[in-house]
């Protein structure tokens, strides 16, 4: 059930909604924060070699003019490692300065004069050398023996030699690193918090939506009374509920006008319809032995088919305006297909039919079984007229994805294929039927009311093949039985 | 039946004369009523076993009339007649409290059958018999077997309800879709001979060469079981 709803929630608007919003305000925020990190690394760099520009200035200065005597190196030396106490970006933790710079002194012939802090000095100066790189202004150099660069400035001294300072940029890094872990936390909770914000709101919505599209498919065929829920809020969804709910007045209007109408042509016609039938029945009762009994009694059942076939007729002409009123129950399909079976074997035996149900046990939907129950027997009669002896007549019951299949298949000569497109049209029937016609239609009209359907085909080796497709929940939930219909004055 | 008092109220000439006359032959003491407002009069005054209103009547309609009359503390049973074309729920509610209903055109053996369900319906009942008798044939319905003269019929159970149906309803008319309603609970029309096969089959089983027949066919009425 769990992964049902999982699966629906993966398929919803909504998550696709959110997904998309995700994807446009990730890609939005990897943007700025690229953008972001960019300018952090350069403002960093040019306050570090704002540093080393300074630092090297200082210290050429200090190595030009102090005497150059035994204590020149200490001097010096000292002087570059209290700069180097100062370098930028550093933090406790970058721990010794002393493996973080390095200062560098050659002398007019280029030979090296004194180094002081990182690496040796032969090393960086070789470095340095082999980048041949512009020395005025400070750039980045790899050094063997560490795995960050050093940025290194130098300028020249009046007395020929050069004086580099070079600084880790171990610190720098670590710096961004710090800064991109954040970035990288903060957005990873931005985009989360993102998708939660867009996917709730985004739901919420279209929940309005779906309790919209709940009770327009409930409103089915028969409960034309209940409508769409509105809401408070003067929205975009709210508008479109008052539309649904005008447009159901309207169509509630005009079947209630169609029920009007067939309704005062059921009863004009049946009045005297029944008038007739009593006065021929009370007639019987004198006649009953004699030949005229015959022709009354032949009247009776004209008057009786007559009544059906007005029935029908309007059922039919009800259901193809779609609406058909139901009275909708909780039915077994196998139970009222086995009696309605049990009713009508002898007949078929009779005739030399055979008919046999293929169905795997109970089959429940939810139907009107007054309807149900005419509709199959017209199907059976249809196939009591027009089949002759020895065929077998196979009823299959079965439930197939969310519709529950209902066949009645024969082996005899098929439908007349001039027929067979127009099977379900009123008043289309066979060369050789006797019938009004209507038997099909009627079957089309009862399917079209449940929001099911009805096709013919041929069936497989000849024969003809009826296969009603009845949804599992078809018409509407509960509430359809228990709308209270008005009273149609006719 | 010593003359039930029976209230008709229908507006519709031609129905009225024949269902006065058919009531009257079947031994209901008919009283008329054209409208409402006389149907209430009279419902009022005399005291009825059972009405027969139509739902369809000039001055109002036929179920406001019930409700009226049931708030005046008129308790007769009512059978309805309708010939709307479905029947809504209001009236399906009735049912429930008790009354029938009716749709026209209808055949005048499942009226009186319906008048007779509901007058036994209000009557003290008695307790529900195991057995039941007509002429020489009789049902256990305790053990589901029906004897003729002794000798056990082989009955299938859909054959062994449709006898009950008849015997209890031995000696009146029966029509095919009174059988239909109650021994398979359907209410349909075939355009084919399906309860006829049934009766035929039954026939073959119940009479037989056996004598008197007891089942026999009124045609374009129905059947009915002799009990004389």
């Amino acid at each position: 059930m769990s992964s049902r709803t999982g699966k629906a929630q993966v398929r919803s608007a909504a998550w696709r909604i959110s997904l998309w919003a995700t994807l446009a305000y990730t890609c939005g925020t990897v943007i700025v924060f690229i953008v972001l990190d960019r300018f952090v690394a350069k403002d960093i760099q040019r306050r570090t070699d704002a540093w080393l520009s300074g630092e090297v200035e200082v210290l050429s200065d200090v190595a030009e003019h102090t005497p150059n005597d035994a204590l020149y190196n200490r001097v010096v030396g000292e002087v570059a490692e209290l700069a180097s106490r100062e370098v930028p970006n550093r933090t406790a933790a970058s721990g010794d300065a002393g493996s973080a710079v390095f200062f560098l002194m050659t002398g007019s012939d280029g030979a090296m004069k004194l180094c002081v802090g990182a690496g040796s000095g032969e090393t960086n100066l070789q470095a340095i050398r082999s980048r041949r790189v512009l020395l005025d202004r400070p750039s980045d150099i790899l050094i063997q023996g560490f795995s960050v660069p050093f940025r290194v400035a130098s300028v020249a001294m009046d007395g020929g030699g050069r004086v580099y300072l070079g600084v880790s940029e171990r610190d720098e890094m670590r710096v961004l690193r710090n800064l991109r872990l954040r970035f990288f936390l903060l957005w990873l909770s931005l985009v989360q918090l993102g998708f939660l914000v867009v996917f709730f709101s985004s739901r919420r919505t279209l929940s309005h939506v779906r309790r919209i599209t709940e009770a327009a498919s409930r409103i089915g065929h028969s409960d034309l009374k209940a409508r769409v829920p509105t809401s408070e809020r003067h929205d975009e969804m709210a508008d479109l509920a008052l539309t649904l709910n005008r447009m159901l007045d309207r169509i509630e209007q005009s079947v209630l006008q169609l029920h009007t109408i067939t309704d005062s042509l059921a009863h004009d016609l049946r009045s005297p319809l029944t008038a007739m039938r009593g006065k021929l029945e009370t007639s019987l009762g004198s006649l009953r032995d004699g030949e005229q009994a015959e022709a009354v009694v032949a009247a009776i059942e004209e008057l009786d088919r007559l009544t059906e076939f007005l029935n029908k007729s309007l059922d039919v002409a009800e259901a193809k305006a779609d609406a058909l009123f139901l009275r909708v129950e909780p039915i077994d399909l196998d139970e009222l297909l086995r009696s309605m079976i049990g009713l009508y074997e002898p007949s078929m035996s009779e005739k030399g039919l055979k008919i046999e149900l293929q169905s795997t046990g109970p089959v429940r939907i939810e139907a009107d079984p007054g309807l149900i129950h005419r509709m199959i027997a017209n199907l059976f009669d249809n196939e009591l007229k027009h089949l002759g002896p020895g065929y077998t007549v196979t009823v299959v019951l079965r439930e197939q994805d969310d519709c529950t299949l209902l066949i009645v298949r024969d082996n005899g000569a098929g439908f007349d294929p001039d027929v067979l497109p127009h099977l379900f049209s009123m008043r289309v029937k066979g060369r050789h039927s006797s019938g009004h016609g209507l038997g099909l239609a009627f079957v089309d009209a009862v399917m079209r009311a449940h929001g099911g359907s009805a096709t013919a085909s041929e069936a497989e080796g000849g024969g003809a093949e009826i296969t009603l497709t009845i949804p599992n929940h078809s018409v509407g939930s509960g509430s359809a039985d228990k709308a209270a219909r008005g009273i149609v004055q006719v | 039946m010593s003359s039930m008092r029976l209230l008709l109220v229908e507006d519709e000439r031609d129905i009225q004369t024949f269902l006065t006359q058919a009531l009257a032959e079947a031994g209901y003491a008919v009283d008329l009523a054209p409208d409402g407002a006389a149907a209430e009069g009279l419902a009022l005054v005399n005291s009825y076993d059972i009405l027969v209103v139509d739902l369809n009547l000039p001055d109002q309609d036929g179920f406001n009339l019930i409700v009226r009359l049931r708030q005046m503390g008129v308790r007769t049973p009512v059978l309805i007649l309708s010939a709307r074309r479905s029947i809504d729920d209001r009236v399906r509610g009735l049912e429930q409290g008790g009354d029938d209903y009716l749709t026209k055109p209808f055949a005048l053996a499942e009226l009186l059958a319906r008048l007779r369900n509901l007058l036994r319906r209000n009557a003290p009942q008695g307790g529900e018999a195991t057995r039941l008798r007509v002429l020489d044939l009789e049902l256990d319905l305790l053990r589901r077997e029906a004897k003729r003269g002794g000798e056990l019929l082989q009955l299938t159970p859909q054959e062994f309800v449709l006898l009950e149906y008849l015997c209890r309803n031995a000696g009146r008319v029966v029509t095919r879709s009174m059988i239909l309603e109650q021994v398979w609970g359907m209410r349909i029309q075939p355009d084919t001979n399906v309860v006829d096969v049934h009766i035929y089959r039954l026939r073959g089983k119940v009479d037989g060469n056996r004598q008197p027949p007891m089942i026999r066919t009124l045609r374009g009425v129905g059947y009915v079981l002799k009990d004389r």
